[in-house]
């Protein structure tokens, strides 16, 4: 079965349902992930890595804004609506992306961890891979050619990532143990990463994506070769410590950045800026 | 090898097409090859294509010197290298009736299938 | 190679003699050229300044980054921010070549940015508390910088005319950005309105000191006679201010803005705009690093280079090729 337009996904209620709530996982993990890396903009360690890593960003906001472009197709809003005007328990992002860079705010005592930034990137881009791989075949047809579009410029980002952080494993020293540390910061939420959330039996279903449990196993398959060649091992359990993002819950983090991103659109959400 | 510090200095060069050659870009700071790669389309491609990207050490470039750029110097004598010193050749071959093989003609040649009937 | 004709052989008076003929003439000096000294100095002043000032001058619109108004905005300058930083890249990669002969690198650029030895742009020493800042900094900022950096792209020293050649070319992108902000204002709400001309108000006295003091007189500091001797660039300051007032003046007449200095009016006797100086003395006060900004930036950029040294260490002792 393909779904090719939005005029015939609306007509199955529980399809629409399953699809729009997928959208909204992948568009807010995009976007929300993309604006932490618009706070690291100017704080890189490195004059040449933070225009690399913002063309990264740049690319990643670029995703999110094709899926936001589908939901506003399937009738559920303006596309910066969606990203700017939507109360938290309404976004679907998984909650180790919302998680602040580190302490303090990026216009004072910014004290990012870029071991965190380096794991948390490339373990969420090695999962989008996977989870674009997937989506090629989807049954909704716009949300396949879309996802064809995305896996192009994932190439670079897994490359980036990859590059970082096995230079930075290899490294020993406070690095490596910065970077076990950081490497368990993300294991502990990203369960909630590789969850589908409530209505993910349905997305099953209507073969929108493959299941958690398969994607979750080829994440894993390609984790341990990459652990391996850095002589280090991946930790066993994968949690959803800070909440369960894809079901609508999510930390002062996310209420934060929420406030932060919107405080223009805000000044007067009907004008044009 | 022990390291030789963060800030190396990496020359970038990159093709535009497959068919265009290697081009010089610009120098960046990396501590080794690998994220001097990674680092180079960002900073010197983010308007423009590229389909392959080299990057150098520079301390593996044997540069010229002031002196040894003078020995770039040459007469401007050497027709007999170049087709321009054998242009009388066109007017030779008009008088056997035959067109002049020039450059134009012979590169465009280039694998094209020759729709050309020799008897006609 | 013949002794009797080689370079080094000549003494320091011919082989300044021989240079000056090269610029003369208009070709290129490079980094591993000869140079007189006075020429390498004010090269790494002028090109470590303009450098620095390009990561600093990221700090005010980054602020506005991740509050951007809507997807495409904060698609637009985060891609403008980032070429700031790429800019700066760029030319502290041509300083760096400029020192090495002296034994410094980025480390020292660092450090001496820290220390206050190395000064950074007068306008990004001030704050930007509005969207409408991050506008008028890309269209007015940038604008003013257009000017100054096509006046030095045929610069004598190759290296930097190249960079500049790059850039110019990506701040002709950042003015559109820039316009782009401030015509959605400018044609937007009366609050929307009110915010542009607010932040003109604010930025004014800062783009008149963009292009620095007229002559030296004013405050004893100007270099602009010996970056004109070597060919570094054309214009002097006050030529480059009126240039800029040519270009931009009527079009923010345009949009209905009103220019915060009344006195303001183009002399057609002298073919000159004739405007109200601004306070030279506090032009002085920003640059030693006591504008309102100044510190907090500074702040941000020290937090960043130590918050992160463990990176650098890290990989400083590990050997090329994995
Ligand atoms: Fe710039
Ligand atoms: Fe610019």
């Amino acid at each position: 079965m393909k779904i090719l337009t939005p005029e015939e996904a609306i007509k199955n209620n529980a399809y629409k349902n399953a699809l729009t709530e997928l959208l909204y996982q992948l568009a807010d993990d995009d976007f929300i992930l993309s604006y932490r890396g618009s706070e690291w903009l100017g704080l890189a360690p490195h004059i040449e890595e933070d225009v690399a890593f913002s063309s990264i960003n740049q690319d990643t906001m670029g995703h999110a804004a094709m899926f936001y472009q589908l939901l506003e197709n399937l009738g559920e809003g303006k596309m910066d609506g969606l990203a700017h005007n939507r109360p938290a328990n309404r976004w679907r992002n998984a909650c180790l992306l919302e998680k602040v860079n580190g302490t303090g705010h990026y216009l004072n005592e910014p004290k990012y961890d870029w071991a965190f930034a380096v794991c948390r990137h490339y373990f969420y881009t090695s999962f989008k891979k996977i989870r674009m791989e997937s989506l090629k075949t989807s049954s909704y047809q716009p949300l396949a050619d879309a996802a064809v579009r995305v896996s192009i410029e994932l190439f670079y980002h897994q490359l980036h990532w990859k590059t970082w952080f096995q230079q930075l494993m290899l490294a020993g020293g406070e690095a490596k143990t910065r970077m076990e540390k950081a490497i368990q910061t993300v294991c502990n939420d990203f369960g909630g990463v590789l969850g589908l959330g409530s209505l993910g039996e349905s997305m099953v279903t209507f073969s929108l994506i493959d299941s958690e449990e398969t994607i979750k196993n080829r994440w894993n398959c390609l984790m341990e070769s990459i652990f391996e060649g850095v002589s280090s091992s991946l930790p066993e359990t994968l949690g959803s410590m800070n909440g369960d993002g894809r079901n609508g819950v999510h930390t002062q983090d996310l209420e934060a950045a929420l406030k932060t991103l919107s405080e223009v659109y805000q000044l007067d959400p009907t004008a044009t800026w | 090898m022990a390291g030789e510090g963060f800030y190396q200095e990496y020359e970038v060069f990159s093709r535009r097409s497959d068919t265009s050659p290697m081009q010089y870009q610009f120098s960046l700071l990396a501590p080794n090859a690998e994220l001097a790669l990674v680092m180079a389309q960002e900073n010197f491609l983010r308007r423009e294509s590229a389909s392959d990207i080299w990057v150098v050490k520079r301390s593996n470039i044997r540069k010229m010197t002031l002196d040894e750029k003078e020995s770039l110097q040459r007469l401007d004598n050497k027709e007999y290298r170049n087709t321009k010193g054998y242009g009388y050749l066109k007017k030779k071959w008009r008088q056997y009736e035959q067109g002049m093989l020039d450059e134009k003609e012979i590169m465009s040649w280039g694998g094209k299938q020759s729709d050309e009937n020799p008897h006609s | 190679m013949d002794n009797a004709i080689s370079f080094e052989m000549l003494t320091e008076e011919e082989k300044y003699k021989h240079f000056i003929e090269r610029i003369e003439a208009k070709s290129k000096i490079e980094a591993d050229d000869w140079m007189p000294e006075e020429y390498r100095k004010t090269l790494i002043k002028l090109i470590s300044m303009h450098g620095i000032s390009e990561i600093m001058g990221a700090l005010p619109e980054k602020e506005w980054v991740p509050k951007a108004p809507s997807l495409k905005r904060k698609l637009g300058i985060m891609a403008k921010v980032q070429d700031e930083m790429g800019h700066g890249q760029l030319l502290l990669r041509v300083a760096e070549d400029l020192m090495k002969p002296y034994g410094k690198n980025r480390e020292n650029i660092m450090q001496d940015l820290f220390t206050g030895e190395l000064k950074f742009h007068n306008v990004f020493h001030m704050e930007a508390p509005t969207w409408a800042d991050a506008g008028l900094i890309g269209w007015l900022v940038d604008g003013a910088a257009i000017i100054t950096q096509t006046n030095m792209l045929d610069a004598s020293y190759g290296p930097y005319a190249r960079a500049l050649k790059r850039i110019c070319a990506e701040e002709v992108f950042h003015a559109q950005h820039g316009e782009s902000i401030i015509m959605a204002l400018a044609e937007g709400t009366a609050e929307q309105r009110a915010m542009v001309q607010d932040s003109l108000n604010r930025w004014w006295e800062a783009l008149l000191m963009f292009f620095g003091p007229g002559d030296s007189s004013t405050t004893g500091t100007s270099k602009q006679d010996i970056t004109i001797k070597y060919h570094i660039r054309t214009k002097t300051n006050e030529q480059l201010r009126q240039d800029f007032f040519t270009k931009y003046i009527p079009r923010v007449l345009s949009l209905g803005l009103k220019l915060p200095d009344e006195s303001m009016r183009f002399d057609d006797e002298s073919g000159k705009w004739l405007y109200r100086q601004p306070d030279w003395s506090r032009f002085k006060e920003i640059i030693k690093n006591k504008g309102p900004k100044s510190e907090s930036r500074l702040r941000l950029r020290k937090i960043s280079y130590e918050t992160n040294e463990w990176v650098r260490e890290a990989l400083s002792s590990r050997s090329s090729g994995m």
